[in-house]
């Protein structure tokens, strides 16, 4: 597998190219874009649920106080890194449909090439984040270990796509499936809220959120980011082994697969 | 080594199933209100063809519209895989099934010679050295740094015929693509096509210009209905293909035979004292045929019926072609054929020696004059039509084949 992936890495490169050539082309703000949104939606989580919602964040890393707009934007990151390489996953074999009915070439190409340019936008997000901590005054060594974290989370979102988007060119359903299951965890995972208060709460409910992988992402980063804790080394490690064998499979299962895709579309 | 090594193709028992796609389960809701269901609407677009293409061939499939001959040329190329048998090639295998397929609008002429060249397996090098030359084979220079989409149909095609063939393909896959651009890059292609034959690589071609197949290819394969009917040298397979197709047409054609009905006036002219009753064209054989072949003999029969006796007739036909040019019209007065005095029913027989008609369809139209050739006895317009074939497949090489002999000092 990981033979294939270099061989053809010229490739997944060119696709790369082509999406980050092309995607904010049209547009006047180009890439200020992909920073936008993700802030636009910051500023109104934090404004409703801090405000209106009186919910209370953790205390920062560094001691002094708690800020729920940096503890806020550290789920939402990660759940952006996830959620973005999904559907972008999912939807590149339809999209790419014309091409792959007449040119013979590995399907995943186009897949990955698209997914490299989405990290460019998890990168962008990640320096406006580092920068509140900065302002805020919460930096600790902890931080290198969000590296493995965050390649696991890319990973493991990397696999699910790849699976998915199978499933998708097979059925038109799976997309509009996927973006409701989405829509659900997104509340299913502690974004919006610390793990804290759930205590006490609905028991079902508490353990279908720790049972969910994404809030093992997530919480590990409110750790390494937020609290400037170190999580015990095997339960990091856990997470990119985890995500690398999600991404093995989900490559196997693909490639297995894709093998009549050009049909299918 | 293997005996199999001076093929550039091999394929063994190949077939390719499709499931029909009105059996396609397509939604997850029909797979569960449905179930799985196949086998009821299978569709097999090619069936057990085994064929080995040796190095350096260029090699024509041929066939009617659905026989089968794209799918082949997609599993060749890998897109799609062999539901049965197996196809082995060897070298690097580049498809011309459709020019431009992985061009991004939004991008460069030049971008997108450099993601074409990465999907056709090219390395960053090797697209680095031939992308002058590509720009310059399409006479796009001008245009190069500009998004596609603001191309033109001709300039898109032009480009992706010209990144094509310079991925310096072993085998190179051509699926009727060649009926494009204009007649200066055509010819380029062409003479492309001719080069990269020289230089030793092997070519296979899906085509409906069995002209153009005749003159390029070495061999060709004939499929119906993705079955392999005939294969062998370029002329005969086409010239059996051709005789095929114009039986069939025959055979579903209705007889071009007229008969004028009593009373029908409305297109008549002349005194009628000769009225024209039928008219048919006559194969070598005697029987009514559709089409005549070039070189072959065959008649036009004139029916006409005299009530009262008329002294030396003259029946002329006009043959006019398609494009609206009157090819001949040969009559008994000038070829100094004399009736002498008709009465009664007769039937005049034009046979046209070795028919030097070309391929096209011809209207005839036929007029009596009497004796003198000044005045009109009765005359018949689009009174049959009948199309010319030729077993070689010549088109638009004029409407006559002159009998000319060629010398050379």
């Amino acid at each position: 597998m990981l033979t294939d992936l270099y061989s053809r890495r010229a490739l997944v490169w060119a696709f790369a190219n082509r999406d980050f050539a092309t995607r904010y082309r049209a547009s006047v703000l180009g890439w200020l874009w992909s920073l936008i949104q993700p802030l636009a939606t910051l500023v109104v989580f934090a404004a409703v649920f801090s405000i209106v919602f009186r919910i209370q964040a953790p205390p920062l890393g560094n001691g002094e106080g708690a800020s729920y707009a940096a503890f806020l934007f550290t789920g939402l990151v990660t759940w952006n890194l996830f959620s973005g390489l999904l559907t972008l996953s999912m939807t590149q074999l339809k999209s790419n449909g014309e091409l792959l009915k007449k040119v013979q070439f590995p399907a995943w190409a186009p897949i990955l090439g698209a997914s490299l340019v989405q990290l460019i936008q998890v990168a962008l997000e990640l320096i406006v984040l580092v920068a509140m901590f900065v302002f805020l005054q919460n930096v600790g060594w902890t931080w290198i270990l969000a590296v493995p974290i965050l390649l696991g989370c890319a990973l493991f979102a990397q696999g699910i796509g790849l699976m998915l988007s199978i499933l998708n060119a097979r059925f038109g359903d799976v997309q509009y499936i996927v973006t409701v299951v989405l829509g659900a965890l997104y509340f299913l995972t502690p974004v919006l809220y610390p793990m804290s208060l759930l205590e006490g709460q609905n028991e079902l409910l508490g353990w279908i959120i720790r049972l969910n992988p994404m809030s093992w992402f997530v919480e590990a980063m409110h750790d390494v980011m937020y609290s400037l804790v170190a999580p015990p080394w095997w339960e990091i490690a856990a997470l990119f082994v985890g995500g690398f064998v999600v991404f093995w499979i989900g490559f196997t299962v693909f490639d297995r697969t894709s093998e009549d895709i050009g049909e299918l579309l | 080594m293997s005996p199999t090594t001076s093929h550039a193709v091999d394929l063994q028992g190949v077939g390719k199933r499709f499931l029909r796609h009105t059996d396609r389960r397509n939604s997850i809701k029909e797979r569960i209100v449905r179930g799985r269901s196949r086998n009821a609407e299978d569709f097999w677009a090619v069936r057990d063809v085994s064929l080995q293409i040796p190095k350096g061939a260029v090699y024509g499939l041929i066939g009617h519209n659905g026989s089968g001959k794209s799918t082949l040329l997609k599993m060749i190329g890998g897109i799609y895989r062999p539901t049965q048998g197996s196809i082995t090639t060897q070298g690097r295998v580049a498809a011309l099934i459709e020019l431009g397929a992985g061009f991004h609008p939004d991008m460069t002429g030049r971008e997108n010679i450099a993601l074409n060249g990465s999907i056709l397996g090219l390395s960053r090098k090797e697209i680095a050295s031939v992308t002058e030359e590509i720009i310059e084979f399409s006479g796009l220079s001008e245009f190069i740094n500009d998004p596609v989409k603001h191309y033109s149909s001709g300039m898109y095609v032009r480009l992706g015929f010209a990144v094509a063939v310079h991925m310096k393909p072993d085998v190179l896959l051509v699926d009727e693509v060649l009926a494009v651009g204009d007649e200066e890059f055509q010819r380029k292609c062409f003479d492309h096509l001719y080069s990269l034959r020289r230089a030793g690589k092997t070519i296979v071609v899906v085509s409906h210009g069995l002209g153009q197949l005749e003159g390029l290819c070495d061999e060709v394969a004939w499929l119906e209905r993705g079955v392999m009917q005939q294969h062998g040298p370029a002329v005969e397979t086409i010239a059996a293909y051709l005789r095929k197709v114009n039986a069939e047409e025959a055979a579903r054609n209705p007889l071009v035979e007229a008969v004028r009905e009593e009373g029908d006036d409305r297109v008549r002219a002349g005194d009628q004292t000769v009225q024209l009753r039928t008219a048919r064209i006559i194969g070598p054989d005697d029987q009514p045929i559709t089409h005549a072949e070039t070189g072959t003999t065959f008649r036009v029969e004139v029916g006409f019926t005299a009530p009262e006796p008329v002294l030396g007739p003259n029946v002329r036909i006009a043959l006019q072609h398609d494009s609206g040019t009157l090819v001949a019209m040969p009559n008994n007065h000038r070829w100094g054929v004399d009736f002498g005095t008709v009465d009664g029913d007769h039937t005049v027989r034009f046979a046209l020696r070795d028919n030097p008609l070309l391929p096209g369809r011809y209207r005839v139209h036929i007029d009596v004059f009497d004796h003198t050739g000044s005045r009109l006895l009765d005359s018949w317009n689009d009174a049959v039509e009948f199309a010319v074939r030729s077993p070689r497949g010549e088109i638009g090489q004029g409407l006559v084949e002159l009998p000319v002999d060629i010398t050379l000092d």
